[in-house]
């Protein structure tokens, strides 16, 4: 199992790799990349205050239909992370911030194990509580446990509980505090990320990984496709939620929106027009998948029928992580180097 | 089985050789000898593997007499007996752990004798409300040892007999990684016992007495617990066997060979990719970082025998030993030999000075984990480190993480210093 956000940085050493030596002027597609990232954030911020305004009223007076809106505030500021997931670099980095707005995989359940741990114990789940409580409290899954698991959903601690709310607001607070610091400081990055011819590199890197996370750990995996064969839901992510495949979706369409843009007029303008032209169809085809696609996960790993919408939807990702990682950044001279996902 | 299934794998291109002027230069500290060379540099990793393993094989033969003392006479003083062994065993093995990464057949085999993390229900009685296991994983609390036949998600297997071969055929038993039935984890949670004590002082407290013969017997079966670490304690021994056979010179037919009659650039990447996944995303992501930014114990390397420090520490040595080439075996005798760092020395003697330097950095960090850890005043071992608000140990680990990092940049370079572009991971053999 692994964690490819891991906010571990390689200091990079590619100054002299061809990207750079050419004499096409980086700045202004990172500049590019810049607004569009900034974009992303800033909705990452925007959904993220939603969340914490409609589960602070829903605590304030529950009802059904303000649990049903709570989880539909959830969905969308988890969609609007999964958009930027993949920019592994920046501010971001500071403080565990990606570990903090998902901690995954967690094949022991240790979200259900911490939640259990708050519930029970008797100080207030003050927002330094939280702070101290580490990364398995402090995100979307946390939030996601209480809203949609099973087991807690039917047992004495359920929402709107006394406790489990104060943990609902408190950790969709701090969701929102991370989304502002966030957008707040990609902007005061500007100057650092446009100027640095570095960061070409470090951006398409941070894509390609994105998208052999997506390929690899997102989908083969919990498809059985790797290791021993076994298919689990268990191993996706947001499987409480179903949401497994719409996060899928919205991490094509934050890479589309975001990096591809970009990345094709960069392609385009180094001659390789056709290629862009792929890559750029073959986004446009995964998301053409949607929202029909946009169903839980495991109904489809547990019937062989079924199984065969998610092998097409596998097979396409493949088909442009190959292209933007071996195809495009072959071209460019942009190397992949250690990441966190070199283990086992 | 273990399969990778990538349509186009990552390429990896091999650039145009150093220039002749660079890589003519010889070591100034070796006039008489020859230069190092890849393919020499190659042949002396392949020593360094089988000094290793040899070192593992020898010390877990001493675990397997250890451990039949203990089970032939059940006394306090053959369970530490035991425990030292175990303890002694893990120096040289977790040194070997380099080679895993890049070598596919050491990644193929060592799931056998070194996977982690475990639901030890699997093998024996566990405390329930204290035991969290892999989700969804139907073994989790088969307790093979309590029972004859174990039924894990619609397979019925007899266990009547615990012999070696039919425990290496329960791992994975019913698809899950945390089904470990046999290596060094599952002997480390027979002679320990669950660690009950969360971040708290205090590892496994398993009582002597659960292999007592007779009416002492405390936690039932003892004879086939004693059956079941007799047998895995056996497999340890064997399987390191054909490891050294693996890598003993003068063997037309074993991967030494093969790795010697491939190019000596493709030796060179699988010793740089060893490096740099053991140093950054297995040590200080998985082992360390997961287990510091979740406070998670759960993910905490040897958790039942709180030896997490020794096993991190030895690691991090073994990714030193494969830079400078040195060994120092566990009889006190040193192994030397043609390195990677005489190599990036002939045509940048910067940068090899700074990899030596943040190999020391590393090591340093990892002494300090190690020395707190045993430290006889106030002692910290891992699982408290990483316990929430915890500053000073979190600073302890961050510290060992931030010097791997550090160093793998490093590793990074001379990969490319030595004109391997990519450090593709495809040659690990292992799902990614």
């Amino acid at each position: 199992m692994q964690r490819l956000t891991l906010s571990i940085c390689l200091i990079s050493s590619l100054a002299a790799a061809p990207l750079v030596a050419a004499d096409v002027n980086s700045a202004d597609y990172r500049a590019q990349w810049h607004t569009d990232i900034h974009a992303g954030y800033q909705n990452l911020a925007t959904q993220s205050q939603a969340l914490a305004s409609q589960a602070g009223a829903y605590c304030e007076a529950p009802s059904a239909k303000g649990l049903e809106h709570t989880k539909q505030a959830w969905l969308d500021a988890f969609l609007a992370w999964q958009q930027v997931r993949y920019v592994d670099f920046g501010p971001v980095e500071q403080k565990n911030r990606a570990w903090q707005f998902q901690f995954w995989p967690d094949p022991k359940n240790l979200i259900a194990r911490k939640a259990t741990y708050l519930l029970k114990d008797e100080a207030a789940i003050t927002p330094e509580k939280i702070n101290e409580s580490g990364v398995a409290v402090q995100g979307f899954p946390m939030v996601e446990y209480l809203l949609y698991d099973q087991t807690f959903r039917e047992g004495e601690r359920a929402l709107p509980a006394d406790r489990s709310c104060q943990l609902l607001v408190g950790v969709s607070n701090h969701i929102a505090e991370n989304g502002e610091a966030l957008a707040k400081d990609w902007g005061d990055f500007k100057s650092a990320y446009v100027d640095n011819d570095q960061y070409t590199n470090t951006t398409v890197r941070a894509a390609m990984a994105g998208l052999e996370l997506l390929e690899e750990r997102r989908l083969a995996t919990p498809m059985g496709l790797r290791g021993n064969g076994k298919r689990t839901v268990y191993r996706a992510d947001a499987w409480r939620s179903g949401a497994s495949l719409a996060a899928v979706n919205a991490t094509v369409l934050g890479l589309d929106q975001q990096f591809l843009t970009t990345f094709s007029k960069l392609l385009n303008d180094r001659e390789q027009a056709y290629l862009a032209e792929r890559i750029e169809e073959q986004a446009k085809e995964i998301q053409a998948k949607f929202p029909e696609l946009d169903r839980p996960m495991a109904p489809l790993l547990a019937d062989n029928s079924q199984f065969r919408v998610l092998q097409s939807l596998y097979v396409h990702i493949s088909q442009l992580t190959a292209l933007v990682n071996d195809r495009a950044a072959v071209e460019l001279g942009v190397v992949r180097g250690f990441n966190s996902s070199d283990g086992d | 089985m273990k399969t990778m299934f990538r349509p186009a794998p990552l390429v990896l291109t091999v650039a145009a050789a150093m220039s002749t002027g660079c890589a003519n230069t010889t070591p100034s500290d070796s006039a008489t000898s020859q230069p190092a060379t890849k393919t020499s540099v190659v042949e002396h990793y392949a020593d360094l593997a089988h000094a290793g393993y040899e070192d593992a094989l020898i010390t877990a033969k001493a675990l397997d007499e250890a451990t039949d003392q203990l089970l032939a006479n059940p006394t306090q003083a053959n369970m530490k007996a035991a425990k030292e062994a175990w303890l002694a065993a893990r120096v040289p093995y977790q040194q070997t752990e380099v080679f895993r990464f890049g070598n596919t057949i050491v990644d193929d085999w060592e799931g056998q004798l070194n996977a982690w993390p475990l639901d030890e229900g699997l093998i024996d009685y566990v405390q329930a409300d204290d035991y969290q296991y892999e989700l969804g994983n139907a073994g989790a609390t088969a307790n093979i040892i309590g029972s004859k036949s174990v039924n894990v998600g619609g397979e019925t297997v007899d266990v009547t007999n615990l012999t070696p071969e039919l425990l290496a055929g329960l791992n994975e038993i019913g698809g899950s990684e945390a089904n470990v039935a046999t290596g060094y984890h599952a002997v480390e949670f027979l002679l320990w016992g669950q660690d009950l004590h969360g971040f708290e002082q205090g590892n496994g407290e398993r009582p002597v007495t659960d292999y007592a013969i007779g009416a002492d017997c405390t936690n039932g079966n003892c004879d086939r617990r004693a059956d079941y670490l007799d047998a895995v304690t056996d497999l340890l021994v064997t399987d390191l066997e054909w490891m050294v056979d693996q890598w003993a010179a003068d063997n037309s037919d074993n991967y030494r060979s093969q790795l010697m009659n491939a190019s000596s650039d493709e030796g060179v990447q699988k010793m740089l990719f060893g490096m740099g996944s053991l140093s950054l995303g297995e040590l200080a992501g998985e082992r360390m970082k997961v287990a510091l930014e979740a406070n998670s114990y759960e993910d905490e390397h040897d958790c039942f025998s709180d030896n997490t420090h020794n096993s991190h520490y030895y690691n991090g040595k073994g990714i030193q030993n494969v830079y400078t080439g040195n060994y120092r075996r566990v009889d006190g005798s040193v192994v030397s030999g043609p390195s990677l760092s005489d190599l990036v020395a002939q045509s940048n003697p910067e940068l090899d000075t700074r990899l030596n330097a943040q190999l020391d950095a590393s090591m340093k960090a990892l002494g300090v984990m190690q020395s707190k850890a045993e430290s006889s005043q106030n002692p910290m071992p891992f699982d408290m480190m990483i316990a929430p608000g915890n500053a000073e140990g979190a600073s302890i680990v961050n510290g060992a993480i931030m010097a791997l990092v550090e160093q793998t940049g490093s590793i990074e370079k001379a990969a490319r210093q030595l004109g391997l572009e990519a450090l593709s991971p495809d040659d690990a053999g292992h799902a990614f």
